[in-house]
């Protein structure tokens, strides 16, 4: 199955966080979730292989091993993937981070919410703008 | 034979040891010490002997046999190879013999090819050697060193009878000094006079070093000359004890009216310490025997003066290497180098027998007993800086060299100075005041020669003997060798305690460096490791909040918790920025403070919901700083403006600038609960808030912020406060 949302976080709190907020935005949001970056290859791999596109990439800042700038790099290097908008994600607010995500090709950088009902607002603008508005624009 | 002619001016020179005459109380016979012949004869000899003294010339020495013929067991030639075969003639000198049935004695000495024979009456009737031994003893009793020379004059004078004993001491440059006198009582005291180095000349100073007795029988007789056939050599007479005298040096004599002299030389380290100088009024002729005694006393007064003076030296650098354990234990013990030095019974001024001290350390002077003022301590302590590059550096006449000195020669015409660092300057001085001594010259040493009369007596040295006297000015006593060894004693102790205190510095600086470093590290930590789950904590009992099952006692409790998790989130972030502020670099711009009051104040009034507030801007002066450091200052200065005014009626923060100087001054200004006094100092101090301000938040992080901020630009931050008046704080910036 196509996950509307591929999202690499190694933090398990945060990512049962967004799977429920992801659920609470829309309850038939798909979102698949990899803990690292090597497993995080294999799937991206994976969906080069079998033409499955995700609509949307959250890809955590530090990771364990391979960090999602490497990520992001990886994905913009598969010519199958390279149109699939890409959004850091992060704890981190320094701009230099969020300098290095835009050139290496991030379509957005978001410093990652405080508490849920914050996040749960966040999923919420990133739902209506990347699958509402922005595939209306597409 | 010799022919120098002696006048004032090469008197330094003149061949004293080789006179060609004899003092002519005796007669001389020289004897070949290779062939055993007569080879030099003294003329008198033929006043004692049955035929002209030149037919003796180069005779054997067996012919004396025949001249004294009448002591049957006596042959010279026997008694000079039992010397020649013993090495010596102490046992055998003197002998005695008769000459025309009177007593005399035959003293053998060594010439250079020659032995000496000297014939002299014998004219003392008992033994003395007991008399020496009594006298000897006497001496000793003196415990110092005055008391020693004072019995040594009384006991000489028992044993040869003459006139006057003086002891003359030579002092470092030469010149002679009276320092013990025994004397009959009608005579003119010369105890205290000072002597012209030139009066003795060096040549007869190392004479009396190898003979150390000289008898002058008799200034008015002739003397009787020496005759030889050897016209190339002139006899040396060095060990001889009738060579006949210098015409200066008689000339001299009969100048103060002595008819005979005799001295004995102090020899104390093998230098010549002094002489016992002995005058008589009269021509008096003293015994072989007496001035042997004489000698001996001379001999023991030498060892017991050399012992004395290393006793009272010795005792002197005890005291002083005390002192120096004292301070150094001092030093151990005390936090500060100067009070350690200064503030106990044993201090610096212990260290030598200075009067005053002045020790210059970190840039400040601190002194102890009699000094000069502070502005002319730095003066010298400038002049020593610029005119001394040797660590240490002593003078007794300081205002004869340093003219600005001469204001307070009274206290200090001696300095000893102790370089302890060159740059920044630190330096200790002792003092010395001046000693205005009179200085009693018999007859006045610049002027030795008198006018010009014929004859010798234009020759002599000088002929008025009255006291000259002369008063020595700017002088402090000297500085002994054992004061100067004490100080760079005590300069090695503090140079190391200065060393061993840098080296400790240096540690310490080590460790604040590492632990600095480890700081940082658990900043990142905190950051990372701690936000990350505090996160978590608050999220969850956001979701569980959710859940409609949960009855309110539980909802209160999440509500609980989430609260204290914002607050400790807010306490990272703070302690964060108190870190950056530490280790990021300022960017030094223009801050346009009109635009940074409106957005700091903006966000403040928004975060404390302080619509009740009132906010008076003032004139408002652009700043030079980094902005976001600066507009960290603001937001804190003005939180704290509006969180501690909260809680009256209608709270008023005001905030201005003014121009003073070359600094910027920012006041704060609130009128609310205000800040007890007694707490000024802690303020500004991380994680401390007052007791008046438990039941509003805060992290005690806000304020050391501030401080550290402004201290990175180089501004300084107070307040001023009045409890349920209100408070201003002021922040200053360098406008540069």
């Amino acid at each position: 199955m196509t996950p509307d949302i591929f999202y690499v976080e190694d933090d398990t709190d945060y990512a049962f966080f967004m799977q429920n907020a992801v659920q609470e935005v829309k309850e038939t949001l798909n979102l698949s979730i990899v803990e690292d970056g090597k497993e995080a290859l294999e799937k991206l791999q994976a969906f080069a292989d079998t033409k499955t596109k995700p609509k949307l990439i959250l890809l955590d800042l530090n990771l364990p091993g391979l960090s999602g700038l490497d990520l992001l790099k990886f994905i913009r290097d598969i010519p199958y993937l390279k149109s699939v908008p890409v959004i850091l994600f992060s704890t981190s607010d320094h701009p230099d981070d969020v300098k290095a995500s835009i050139e290496f090709g991030a379509n957005a950088y978001l410093t990652k919410p405080d508490g849920y009902d914050n996040l749960l607002k966040c999923v919420h603008s990133v739902h209506d703008f990347w699958f509402n508005q922005h595939l209306r624009l597409n | 034979m010799n022919k120098f002619s002696v006048d004032l001016t090469n008197c330094d020179k003149e061949p004293i040891h080789i006179p060609g005459k004899i003092q002519s109380h005796g007669f001389l016979i020289a004897i070949n010490k290779i062939d055993f012949t007569i080879t030099y004869i003294s003329e008198n000899t033929s006043d004692y002997v049955s035929t002209p003294a030149k037919n003796l010339l180069n005779q054997p020495i067996s012919v004396l046999s025949n001249h004294f013929s009448h002591e049957p067991d006596f042959n010279i030639e026997n008694l000079l190879k039992l010397g020649v075969i013993r090495k010596s003639f102490d046992a055998i000198s003197p002998y005695p013999i008769a000459i025309n049935e009177k007593p005399f004695y035959l003293i053998i000495n060594t010439s250079v090819n020659d032995w000496l024979l000297e014939f002299e009456p014998v004219s003392l009737q008992y033994d003395i050697q007991s008399l020496v031994g009594r006298s000897a003893s006497a001496m000793l009793q003196g415990k110092s060193v005055s008391a020693l020379l004072k019995g040594a004059a009384t006991e000489v004078k028992k044993l040869i009878g003459y006139d006057r004993i003086m002891i003359y001491k030579f002092l470092d440059d030469g010149h002679g000094e009276v320092v013990a006198e025994e004397r009959e009582d009608h005579l003119e005291p010369f105890f205290g006079l000072h002597y012209p180095a030139t009066d003795i000349p060096k040549q007869a100073r190392e004479l009396y070093k190898l003979s150390l007795t000289r008898l002058i029988a008799d200034v008015n007789t002739d003397d009787s000359p020496i005759i030889t056939f050897n016209e190339t050599t002139a006899l040396d007479l060095t060990n001889g004890s009738l060579r006949a005298v210098s015409p200066i040096h008689i000339q001299y004599l009969k100048n103060m009216g002595v008819y005979s002299s005799f001295s004995i030389s102090l020899i104390a380290n093998g230098e010549l310490w002094g002489l016992i100088a002995c005058h008589n009024y009269s021509s008096k002729f003293i015994d072989y025997k007496a001035r042997e005694g004489a000698k001996l006393i001379g001999e023991i007064l030498s060892s017991a003066l050399e012992y004395r003076q290393e006793e009272e030296n010795s005792e002197t650098v005890e005291l002083f290497n005390n002192t120096a354990n004292v301070l150094s234990e001092h030093l151990n013990r005390d936090k500060y180098l100067i009070e350690a030095l200064t503030n106990y019974d044993k201090t610096l001024l212990n260290v030598t027998h200075g009067t005053g001290v002045a020790i210059v350390f970190e840039n400040e002077l601190k002194t102890i007993g009699e000094v000069p003022d502070d502005e002319s301590i730095w003066d010298l302590v400038a002049w020593l800086k610029d005119n001394s590059d040797e660590s240490i550096y002593y003078t007794h006449r300081l205002s004869e060299i340093f003219h600005p000195a001469k204001k307070y020669k009274d206290i200090a015409s001696g300095i000893l100075a102790c370089s302890l660092s060159k740059d920044p300057v630190e330096i200790m001085i002792w003092f010395k005041p001046e000693q205005i001594s009179t200085v009693n010259w018999a007859g006045n040493p610049d002027k030795p020669v008198t006018a010009f009369v014929d004859g010798l007596a234009s020759l002599s040295p000088r002929k008025s003997f009255e006291t000259w006297s002369e008063v020595v000015n700017n002088t402090s006593e000297k500085w002994m060798p054992e004061e100067i060894t004490s100080v760079l004693r005590i300069r090695e102790i503090i140079v190391a305690h200065i060393n061993k205190k840098a080296n400790e510095i240096r540690l310490l600086n080590e460790k604040l460096q590492s632990a600095y470093e480890e700081l940082d590290t658990f900043s990142y930590t905190i950051s990372h490791d701690l936000r990350t789950p505090l996160t978590s904590i608050k999220t969850y009992a956001e979701l569980m909040l959710k859940n409609k099952t949960l009855d309110d006692k539980g909802k209160n409790m999440l509500d609980r918790i989430i609260n204290s998790a914002n607050k400790m989130n807010f306490l990272i972030k703070e302690i964060l920025n108190l870190a950056r502020v530490g280790r990021s670099e300022i960017v030094f711009e223009t801050v346009n403070m009109q635009s940074l009051l409106a957005e700091v104040s903006a966000e403040v009034w928004s975060a404390f919901k302080a619509d009740n507030a009132e906010l008076i801007l003032g004139q408002l002066v652009d700043l030079k700083g980094d902005k976001t450091m600066i507009a960290q200052v603001f937001t804190n200065l003005i939180s704290n403006a509006v969180k501690y005014s909260s809680m009256v009626k209608s709270p008023k923060i005001e905030v201005s600038a003014v121009i003073d100087g070359g600094e910027t001054i920012y006041a704060i200004k609130d009128n609310g609960m205000g800040i007890d006094n007694r707490y000024y100092d802690r303020v500004f101090e991380l994680f401390k808030r007052m007791e008046n301000v438990k039941d509003i938040e805060g992290t005690g992080v806000g304020l050391a912020i501030v401080k550290r901020i402004v201290e990175r630009h180089n501004g300084r931050v107070w307040f001023e406060s009045k409890l349920h008046v209100g408070s201003t704080f002021y922040v200053a910036f360098k406008n540069k």
